[in-house]
């Protein structure tokens, strides 16, 4: 049975797909290990082994769902980065209010690259805890998120 | 044979004290292709970034052992999950989906929105927008002082960025003041002595004369300026108490805000410069009154005075992102008569407010009676809702504990010891100096056993020539090396940590990366003795 989450249009898109999902803060720039350092372009492995839920997995194209992104102040960049090459996020689902790395990636991304990474925030906790890996999800432009 | 496994077969303390040329079969492919990078920096971007040749293993490969807010507790539950990202938690919270919140703009503002000063411009000033309006800003603040950015390290990755700044330098735009920029992670003339990690300084930020092009279009100062402790009175960046800046780089803006009384947050690094460019930041979080106030108290009960960075680590793991007043520590530390702190406690505070910013994200602390705004308001600083935490000894002690020794030969001679992260006060190098030089004569000794690397601005640097030129012979003379380098950076590069077996006196070069933290005595000791105390 799905259920409906309203948040924050960040950046307003509209997205369908499967969740890929973090309760933990996503550290970005150690998850792009691969992409940032190795040159890799056809798949973005997370490289955060402390993130048990996403280690390994590709998080290219992917509609993250986590509280908040954490990590280097270099994580914004990171995130420009990942989407001029092809290998960022879909969308990114917030639970909490953005932060101002991810806040800075995703804006630069949109308005120097012409890369929109859709961007929901403030979908509440219950939204996290409702969300699980895999899950058909279905981003709306006036920021709501449909579970299941 | 790949690079990597040769390298690991040259005994890393001939690498570093002989600087044997130690060319693997396949160097000569590696030079070409980044002469070739060089001279072809116009060119399109390849697709991906710039990785320069393909058949090394991993060359521009990067392992730090962890980052700001790490985000992960000693138990494996999740401490930041609701981090701003700031340095402060203060920020929108809530949101009317058919009200979004909107800045109010002067009339030059929206007439630059509007294409007055151009289209790039307008960009520019778009995104800063944008960016502050998430936060809950009401309004922008002219800039003073000048920016400071931690765009520094020429890493495959920055390429998009750098094409941001290369668009915004093509339009003839520039930052509001000559700017700082944190030290590179490259010094082809200390470190990159030895051929093998010249090679790897290269590879792995194959992009730095792109980003030293970008920064002197911009309006950056020149190389000898560009330092991690731009606050400094040799470098000379900073401005009144109150005056808002834009800076990243955590531990400057850790320092910044606290002991020099400036408004500013902890900014994404590339945000900091578009607030350069437009001349203008966007008022949320440590930019504002509420925003500053104290969620924690920390309450320090130590019996002696501690080693700076190791309180700093433990203040900013517990308190994450909040705001510490700090109480107990005012004993050890010593103001001029302008009320500003003398020089070794700038050194002292430097320490231990890089580390609260690194093992967590720290952006402002208090420290009672020492700090500005805690001269000025005491403890009315504390929040509503403000928490207490004890630091006593045994709370410090669990805290050591919990470092680990993770070189890759763990009980190997060390190979280097770095000090001076963030970079060396004046006082620090003279300090540093004295101890070192003493010891050797008296142990009768010539040559240092272990390189000894003191990272500073060249123009810190260059005090100490000034004033002791016989001191600075001397340390030359016995092996020591000066240089402006960012240690962790490079200590990061992941062929470097397989055959760096560092020490230092930095908490946050310990968090960063494998090197092992040492008491200033130790560390004396590993320089004369080449080997760990016991």
């Amino acid at each position: 049975m799905s259920k409906t989450f309203k948040g924050r249009a960040v950046l307003p898109g509209e997205v369908a797909g499967k969740a890929t999902v973090s309760r933990q803060a996503f550290n970005t720039s150690a998850s792009y290990f691969e992409n940032m350092f190795a040159g890799r372009t056809d798949s973005a492995p997370c490289s955060d082994v402390s993130n048990e839920e996403l280690f390994g997995r590709d998080l290219s194209n992917a509609i993250l769902c986590f509280p908040t992104t954490v990590g280097s102040t270099t994580g914004g960049m990171a995130i420009m980065g990942m989407a001029a090459i092809g290998v960022g996020p879909r969308a990114m689902l917030f639970s909490q209010p953005i932060d101002t790395l991810a806040a800075a990636g995703v804006i630069m991304a949109d308005i120097w690259k012409d890369t929109r990474i859709t961007t929901v925030d403030m979908l509440g906790d219950e939204f996290l805890e409702t969300v699980n890996m895999d899950d058909p999800i279905e981003v709306r432009e006036d920021g709501t998120v449909i579970v299941g | 044979m790949k690079r990597r496994d040769f390298v690991k077969t040259i005994p890393a303390v001939a690498l570093v004290t002989t600087g044997a040329c130690a060319r693997t079969e396949d160097a000569a492919a590696q030079t070409a292709p980044v002469a070739e990078a060089a001279l072809d920096a116009t060119s399109e971007s390849p697709e991906g970034f710039s990785v320069l040749n393909p058949t090394l293993d991993d060359p521009a490969g990067y392992e730090p052992v962890n980052s700001d807010q790490f985000g992960i507790d000693r138990d494996g539950k999740p401490t930041s999950n609701k981090l701003t990202g700031t340095g402060s938690d203060a920020g929108l919270k809530e949101h009317d989906p058919d009200n979004p919140h909107k800045m109010t703009l002067t009339r030059e503002e929206q007439d630059i929105l509007n294409g007055s000063q151009g289209p790039v411009m307008a960009k520019v000033l778009k995104t800063v927008v944008a960016h502050g309006e998430l936060f809950g800003a009401e309004r922008l603040e002219d800039l003073g002082g000048a920016p400071h950015t931690s765009l520094f390290t020429g890493s495959p990755w920055v390429e998009p960025v750098l094409e941001m700044f290369e668009e915004i330098a093509a339009a003839g735009l520039k930052a509001h003041a000559p700017y700082t920029v944190n030290p590179m992670a490259i010094d082809l003339y200390t470190v990159g002595q030895d051929p093998v990690k010249r090679q790897m300084e290269l590879e792995g930020f194959p992009l730095q004369g792109r980003l030293i092009s970008v920064h002197t279009k911009l309006g950056a100062r020149p190389l000898n300026a560009w330092s991690c402790a731009c606050y400094l009175p040799e470098v000379g960046n900073t401005a009144p108490p109150g005056t808002a800046v834009t800076w990243a780089e955590s531990s400057a803006v850790n320092f910044g805000n606290s002991v020099l009384g400036l408004r500013v947050n902890r900014m994404a690094t590339g945000m900091e410069i578009l607030c350069g460019i437009a001349g203008k930041v966007p008022v949320f979080g440590l930019l504002t009154e509420a925003g500053r106030k104290a969620k924690w108290h920390v309450d320090v009960q130590l019996s002696k005075e501690p080693h700076w960075g190791i309180l700093g680590g433990l203040v900013g793991t517990k308190v994450v992102e909040q705001i510490p007043y700090i109480t107990g520590i005012d004993q050890w530390l010593k103001l001029k008569e302008d009320g500003s702190p003398d020089e070794i406690t700038v050194g002292k505070l430097k320490q231990m407010g890089s580390a609260t910013a690194s093992s967590g994200a720290v952006g402002l602390y208090h420290v009672e009676k020492v700090t500005p705004e805690a001269r000025d308001q005491g403890q009315d600083l504390f929040a509503e809702d403000y928490q207490t935490y004890v630091i006593d000894d045994a709370e410090l002690a669990r805290y050591v504990s919990t470092f680990q020794n993770l070189w890759k030969e763990p009980n190997g001679d060390p190979t280097g010891v770095y000090i001076g992260c963030p970079h060396n006060t004046y006082d620090e190098l003279v300090y540093w100096a004295d101890k070192i030089n003493t010891a050797m004569k008296d142990a009768g000794q010539e040559k240092l056993a272990t390189p000894v690397f003191f990272a500073s601005s060249v123009l810190v640097e260059a005090h100490l020539l000034d004033e002791h030129p016989v001191l600075f012979r001397d340390m030359h003379v016995i092996g020591a090396r000066y240089t402006n380098l960012c240690a962790p950076c490079i200590l990061g590069l992941k062929g470097w940590r397989d055959i760096e077996r560092g020490v230092t006196n930095s908490n946050k070069a310990r968090f960063y990366t494998n090197m092992r933290l040492f008491s200033d005595d130790e560390l004396v000791q590993i320089a004369v003795t080449g080997k760990i105390p016991a």
